[in-house]
């Protein structure tokens, strides 16, 4: 009898260190300018901007935002879609227009590699040309790749309806 | 007896800490909560060892089968360049997609010319784009001039949607469920798998920017048979249930009522016959659509405290 009590205690040790170890959930921020504020709420002061791959660790879930603690030692809620499991990491080829514009918009994150960072590519030029494509249909192609969004924009849009790190009220 | 309790009382005691040892309360609420697609980057590949059994199992299903010695082998030798053939990279990706828009500009007559719109459904996009499972692309979104219904996504996040096919949603919501399947096409690289396939059977040993470029009668083809998919023929069955799945998790995540793709699947459905659009032959069946969006839904029980967003998106298409 004695030596299952033992069993059973020894097992409750192994089990309570893993409780430890299990707290400890390293996740990564997705992408750049990941927000972390003072408070649940997405609205509250605002105290560390992650960047891509920049590790935080999980300390309490609630709803859509986690509570995190950062290698500096504070703490602060994020929204949890923007964290992942796996640690990302740039591409080759630097930071794309993100770098070079100092990431302040939304759009072209992702390096351009291969090509020039503005204008179409050579092989899309040759390809419009073969099949003469009208060029007011490859300038619609550069309209859209020029087009962008300020992160403030995307915030006040995603803030008035309620939608992004806003999502239920930002609980 | 009182042993079996001791053990009893030992297993259950172990679930409960097993219950606390994940993060707060995430057990329970990882237990309950929607569960979201399986983390393609988690995914596990078969290792060399499975690769090699392949062959192996082929002989003897061939040989049930009747089939000859020659036939297995030159099976075998298919599946072989299948395996050296890589992924298609992202420069390649870029590369194809930038060609493809430009014919998707060709064929669907052309840029809709609204600022304030196309604003929008670039807002709406980067709103999906930043929570799904490839937030660092450079997502591009446009809107094409033609009264058709339809959608569609090139490879690199080249995104489009259809005047006819805005005209025809009713909030917010079925724009980002329409949206985030076309994200989906994207973050699973549906196209891109596809047209590896193709370059496989047509023997194709690379394809890499470099041979790409020094080959512009091979990218031209390349483009023709990626638009051949994206325009009238569509992808596998497979692949459309997966982006339906994915989309509405993104969407989800986004913080929309996921039942956005859903909604305008029932209305597509209402139209068939009379509707304008190509999503009847590129598609699978909408009701199978539908039936198989809902059981999704149910994995989303929190789903419907989240916005439609009827009035904005009423505010936004008071434009065109």
């Amino acid at each position: 009898m004695m030596t299952m009590t033992k069993f059973f205690a020894c097992l409750g040790v192994l089990l309570l260190i893993g409780v430890g170890q299990a707290h400890a959930a390293i996740l990564y921020a997705k992408k750049d300018r990941v927000k972390i504020t003072a408070d649940k709420s997405p609205t509250s002061r605002t105290i560390a901007m992650l960047s891509l791959g920049d590790p935080v660790e999980v300390i309490q879930q609630s709803g859509r935002r986690y509570r995190v603690k950062l290698p500096d030692g504070k703490t602060g809620w994020v929204f949890k879609f923007k964290l992942s499991e796996n640690k990302p990491t740039r591409r080759s080829g630097g930071s794309g227009l993100a770098g070079l514009t100092g990431q302040g918009t939304v759009v072209a994150q992702e390096a351009r590699a291969g090509g020039s960072i503005r204008g179409l590519k050579e092989s899309t030029k040759q390809y419009a040309e073969r099949k003469r494509i009208d060029p007011a249909h490859r300038q619609a192609v550069e309209n859209m790749e020029q087009f962008s969004l300020s992160p403030d924009e995307l915030l006040a849009f995603q803030r008035e309806g309620g939608i992004g790190e806003y999502a239920g009220g930002g609980q | 007896m009182r042993k079996r309790r001791l053990i009893g009382a030992g297993i259950a005691s172990m679930g409960l800490l097993m219950c606390l040892s994940t993060p707060s309360s995430g057990f329970l609420e990882d237990l309950f909560a929607p569960r979201p697609p399986k983390d393609s980057s988690t995914e596990t590949r078969p290792s060399p060892k499975q690769k090699q059994d392949q062959p192996d199992l082929m002989e003897g299903l061939g040989g049930l089968f009747g089939a000859e010695k020659k036939d297995i082998d030159l099976l075998k030798k298919g599946l072989g360049v299948i395996q050296a053939l890589q992924p298609i990279g992202e420069e390649e990706e870029l590369a194809l997609g930038q060609a493809v828009a430009v014919e998707a500009f060709s064929r669907f007559g052309g840029e809709y010319h609204n600022a304030s719109l196309t604003r929008y459904v670039n807002l709406v996009g980067q709103t999906i784009a930043e929570v799904s499972d490839r937030p660092n692309l450079a997502y591009h979104f446009a809107i094409l001039n033609s009264e058709e219904q339809n959608a569609f996504a090139a490879p690199g996040g080249y995104i489009f949607v259809t005047i006819g096919l805005l005209k025809t949603l009713k909030n917010e919501a079925e724009l980002a469920g329409v949206l985030a399947h076309e994200i989906a096409h994207v973050t699973q690289k549906h196209m891109l798998e596809t047209i590896r396939r193709s370059a496989l059977l047509s023997n194709v040993s690379e394809l890499t920017l470099t041979v790409l470029n020094k080959d512009p009668q091979m990218f031209s083809n390349l483009i023709d048979e990626i638009a051949d998919k994206l325009f009238t023929k569509g992808l596998d069955k497979e692949k459309e249930f997966e982006a339906d799945e994915y989309g509405v998790e993104f969407a989800y995540r986004a913080g929309y009522n996921p039942r956005g793709l859903r909604d305008y699947l029932v209305t597509l459905q209402s139209q068939e016959g009379r509707a304008r659009s190509r999503f009847f032959s590129t598609h699978p069946n909408t009701s199978e659509r539908i039936a198989k969006l809902d059981g999704l839904l149910r994995n989303y029980p929190d789903g419907d405290a989240l916005p439609l967003l009827a009035e904005r998106f009423a505010r936004y298409l008071r434009s065109v």
